[in-house]
């Protein structure tokens, strides 16, 4: 399976060549266009794998879809184009063995042997990061494809890294993060209008999105008609 | 310290690079993430009263941060809206900014408010403005694409469009063109610019995306 960014960072798609016999695993609703040559399954399980409706439930509290879908080539050179609902850009993220911690709604694909299970990061960092209390938690070898609004950039953290609420999209589990004041001082940090921010700490890699649908969300809805 | 601005013109957002010593002033609530060993200290914007009337007035925070760091670092500076962040760099001379628009300045930089006007407010321009002075770099921002034009005489700009501006440039609301055509072009209003100087634009309105949203709720 190759695959191929397009567009990126603003209207992303990304486009795959699949040749006959493999398979991907794609939110529901990602497909864009696709050759005849391809098979869709929709299941709540991941492909040869257990779970089926708990998993499926569980998914649905991190904010992803209670279903999933498999698509596989029946023939030889089938082309895929996936990408996600909102402006905002995609990466590919290679597995290899390790656990991924993604934000809810940014799991966007993955190969067939990577299991997706939610995760539960306790109540604190549910309250206090802006993310939402479950987690997708992506583990196994392959590749994973996440999406974001925003622009998404990637650091390898050794050591330790402050990162802004809300604009988390997945982080390798090797890094646990504290939530903490942006500034020495609390009141400081929230005049300055920072608030409370993620501490990174550990050694792996942190995906961030630029930008942030709350931050618009804010300057736009007084702007809006009640309803 | 070097500031590379990046993802424009959709999602422009600045990477800044910190020596030992360089410091950077931000608007309240733009740092997306930084290292851990970046310090920030929050301050009114100006004196109390301007800072006051400049959160009321400007839709600007009161407060400005000041980010600083005794080693090397990296810090990510963002904006609310999709938009492309554009760099002016001062030689002591002054530029206004629309309210909304400013997001960091080299320390050096003077930031204050100016009275814009109520010609300005009819424009949906807002009633005051960010001036900048001084020496040293400013970063501002818009919702959509950034243009710069150079201009002498008249200039005519779509209301919500008028980004920034040098002082030598007066402004006037005006009609885009008769009575008749004003009001069934959907230019409506616009901004008759004038002077000489420079001037930036955005290829989006903010108000324009209201109100297209709007009219797309069920």
């Amino acid at each position: 399976m190759r695959h191929e960014m397009l567009c990126q960072p603003a209207s992303t798609a990304v486009q795959f060549k699949l040749d006959q016999g493999e398979s991907l695993t794609c939110e529901v609703g990602a497909m864009i266009a696709m050759s005849s040559g391809l098979s869709v399954q929709t299941t709540s399980k991941s492909r040869g794998g257990g779970g089926g409706i708990v998993k499926g439930l569980k998914r649905m509290f991190s904010g992803e879809s209670f279903f999933l879908n498999h698509f596989t080539a029946e023939a030889p050179e089938q082309t895929l184009l996936i990408g996600p609902t909102m402006l905002g850009d995609c990466v590919h993220h290679a597995m290899r063995g390790g656990t991924v911690i993604v934000q809810g709604s940014s799991w966007l694909a993955s190969s067939p042997d990577i299991d997706i299970d939610t995760s539960w990061q306790g109540f604190t960092s549910a309250f206090f990061s802006g993310e939402s209390m479950f987690w997708v938690k992506c583990s196994g070898q392959g590749d994973l494809f996440l999406s974001s609004y925003g622009a998404i950039h990637c650091i390898e953290i050794d050591g330790t890294y402050t990162i802004d609420t809300g604009h988390i999209v997945a982080f390798e589990d090797t890094l646990k993060f504290n939530i903490g004041k942006a500034s020495r001082s609390l009141i400081g940090s929230f005049l300055g209008g920072e608030g409370l921010v993620c501490k990174f700490q550990g050694q792996g890699k942190l995906y961030y999105q630029s930008h942030t649908p709350p931050a618009l969300g804010a300057l736009l809805g007084p702007k809006l008609k009640p309803k | 310290m070097q500031v590379d601005i990046r993802n424009r013109p959709s999602f422009a957002n600045l990477l800044v690079h910190f020596s030992p010593g360089d410091s950077i002033i931000a608007e309240a609530g733009a740092m997306a993430t930084m290292s851990s060993n970046i310090d920030m200290k929050t301050r009114l914007n100006g004196g109390f009263f301007g800072a006051i009337a400049r959160r009321l007035f400007g839709s600007e925070s009161i407060f400005i941060n000041e980010f600083s760091a005794n080693s090397p670092g990296e810090l990510v500076l963002t904006q609310p809206f999709p938009g492309d962040i554009v760099c002016t760099e001062l030689q002591g001379n002054t530029m206004l900014l629309q309210p909304g628009a400013f997001i960091a300045c080299d320390p050096t930089v003077r930031l204050s408010l100016g009275w814009a006007g109520f010609r300005s407010w009819i424009a949906r321009e807002g009633l005051f403005r960010i001036k900048v002075s001084g020496k040293g770099r400013v970063w501002f921002g818009a919702y959509g694409a950034i243009f710069e034009k150079e201009i002498s005489g008249e200039h005519i700009v779509d209301s919500g469009h008028l980004v920034a501006y040098e002082p030598t440039i007066s402004i006037n609301v005006g009609l885009a063109g008769g009575i008749f055509t004003s009001f069934f072009s959907g230019e409506g209003v616009v901004t008759r610019v004038r002077g000489q100087g420079k001037i930036y634009m955005q290829s989006r309105s903010f108000d324009g995306l209201a109100a297209w949203t709007n009219s797309h709720l069920l």
